[in-house]
């Protein structure tokens, strides 16, 4: 009690910090609904007409198409090859094991700066064509360590008991996953799987250097900050928030709605 | 006789070993769910691990037209080249400011922020920890871009200024400029930031803080003594975090920095997107990856001289 007391000073710099966080994005909003073309003050009242412009605008449908197409894919795999690895590391009592695990999440520790530029070298060396597949295997690349590193902890903090007694009532190892395993670590992986299609959605700097001709939403977005300020980015911007989001809300009441396990998300968070 | 014993304890063990082998279901089999891991192994190995080999050569390998054509002999011309570079220093500089100016705000922030949201945030703590890690996926391009819209010469907080008349004319140094680089990329890694201590602070029971008090600590004494040591190495790493990504950020410096203002990040995008000289960029992409190394090394070699660990969360 006291020491909450105490923290007023704290509490005062949480404030700061959440406004700081936020204020920019609000700023976005407002603006993606203004009429004029000038990102200035005074305000020129509410329009939708800059969004019109951005959904009939085909560059941008195809953006986001090439976009959702990757980050789709992306959740799927990272979810099948992650699960699936994340279940061999937790269950084997083989030494390697750790050394495996290791292995997994390296790409985590170097920034995305490193991972294009190395990526395109490699590329370039066996003279594979940038296009949607190099940027499809470089946010592999950079999703999968998130997803494996949440799928053990969940493998790893699930009741194994339950386990023990299917095997020891003659359930083959599949079924025992599938019937036992599975709904136990259900909400955390699909949350995973989630977060895997938002790192994919929202990557530039790895994706700026495999890209081919083929634009994501934020290679279009990149163009156009580049070359003028333009109300459209905001209401790309929004848009974009808002099936974020969307996305974390649905995931969020799915796990709550599943759970059955203690749901976690600062666990979940810690780790990306 | 000690023959026949031995026998039977092989006996026994065997029918035991092979007993919970079948009652664990695939016990026998416990290099088979390791093989589980086999395509993700795979894949890491040839997307992540080959890059890291190839790269290391190119560094070494001479060559830089356009258009790519690296080739034998091994050289270190590619470093010769990128330290003896005239803008060298300036680069190193710039990083080295940006990057610690980067951690050290981050960190300002962020602790007091993580402490107030494990100790009093009450039940609000879920609610912010969900609306931060929204912040985090808001959109990297656009936080960047907002603060054109925020700090520039006719911008928001330029305009309010002039409406309370702290000043009578627009502050030039508020974008295109160090500080507007450092403004963006702790808006940047902040939700990392906080996320990390908060975590840190999580196996930090409210007791202790609390026996401390009664024990007679001040402020500053509860802080120097006992907060900041438990939770020194979840901060190096997040020091560690806000240092990568303030120097390997590339959108920042140029959307937001004055031409001048390079940083290593900016640098190795020029060399592979804008001039093509892959072997140039991979030397300095190294360089800069050795001195990661030597900081994330010093860090841990600091934390064992002053014997700080972290503490782990018991579920």
């Amino acid at each position: 009690m006291s020491a909450e007391r105490r923290s007023i000073g704290a509490g005062i710099v949480t404030a700061a910090a959440f406004v700081f966080l936020f204020a920019p994005l609000v700023v976005v909003i407002v603006f993606s609904f203004q009429s004029s073309a000038s990102l200035t003050l005074p305000l020129t009242g509410p329009s939708v007409a800059w969004y019109r412009r951005v959904f009939g605008d085909p560059d941008f449908q195809q953006a986001l198409e090439h976009s959702a197409e990757i980050g789709a894919i992306m959740a799927v795999s990272t979810l099948v090859v992650g699960t699936s690895a994340a279940y061999g590391v937790t269950r084997s009592t083989l030494r390697i094991r750790s050394a495996l695990a290791s292995l997994l999440t390296a790409p985590i520790t170097l920034p995305a700066l490193f991972l294009g530029v190395m990526l395109v070298s490699l590329f370039n060396q066996i003279s594979l064509r940038l296009s949607l597949v190099t940027v499809g295997l470089a946010h592999f690349v950079w999703t999968f360590p998130v997803f494996f590193l949440l799928a053990r902890v969940a493998l790893d903090r699930m009741d194994r008991a339950l386990e023990e007694v299917a095997a020891d009532l003659g359930a083959r190892p599949l079924r025992s996953f599938w019937r036992v395993t599975w709904p136990q670590v259900r909400p955390l992986l699909v949350g995973a799987s989630a977060l895997s299609f938002a790192f994919s959605f929202d990557e530039f700097i790895a994706t700026s250097f495999v890209a081919g001709p083929q634009q994501t939403v934020p290679l279009l977005v990149y163009g156009k900050i580049r070359r003028t300020i333009d109300p459209t980015i905001n209401v790309i911007s929004t848009v974009l928030m808002a099936m974020m989001l969307a996305l974390w809300l649905g995931a969020f009441l799915y796990a709550i709605s599943r759970r059955r396990l203690r749901f976690q998300p600062s666990a979940a968070s810690g780790a990306a | 006789m000690g023959d026949g014993i031995r026998e039977g304890n092989l006996l026994i063990r065997r029918r035991l070993g092979r007993r919970r082998s079948d009652s664990s279901g695939g016990g026998r089999r416990l290099g088979d769910r390791l093989l589980l891991a086999l395509p993700a192994a795979a894949a890491i190995a040839l997307l992540f691990v080959t890059p890291i080999v190839v790269f290391a050569v190119y560094s070494f390998l001479s060559g830089s037209v356009y258009g790519f054509s690296a080739h034998l002999p091994f050289t270190f011309a590619n470093y010769r080249a990128v330290v003896s570079d005239p803008t060298i220093g300036r680069l190193a500089t710039n990083s080295v400011i940006v990057g610690f100016a980067v951690a050290g705000v981050s960190l300002a922030i962020g602790l007091p922020t993580a402490f107030w949201l494990r100790y009093c945030a009450g039940r609000f703590q879920q609610a912010l920890i969900f609306l931060l890690v929204l912040a985090m996926f808001a959109g990297y391009l656009v936080r960047i871009y907002a603060w054109r819209t925020i700090l520039g010469q006719d911008g928001i907080l330029n305009d309010a200024l002039q409406r309370i008349g702290l000043t009578s004319h627009p502050l030039g140094f508020l974008v295109f400029s160090r500080f507007a680089i450092v403004v963006a990329l702790v808006q940047i890694v902040l939700p990392f930031v906080v996320l990390l201590l908060f975590a840190g602070f999580r196996p930090i029971e409210p007791r202790i803080l609390e026996s401390a008090q009664d024990l007679g600590a001040g402020f500053l004494t509860r802080w120097r003594r006992v907060v900041l040591p438990l939770i020194a190495v979840p901060a190096g790493s997040a020091f560690m975090l806000c240092i990568l990504i303030g120097t390997s950020d590339y959108v920042t410096p140029l959307l937001l920095g004055a031409p001048g203002q390079l940083t290593v990040g900016v640098q190795i995008q020029r060399y592979f997107q804008e001039l093509g000289e892959y072997p140039f960029g991979a030397a300095l992409a190294m360089l800069v990856l050795l001195c990661y190394g030597i900081l994330y090394a010093a860090f841990g070699l600091g934390f064992r001289l002053l014997r700080l660990r972290r503490l782990e969360w018991q579920t």
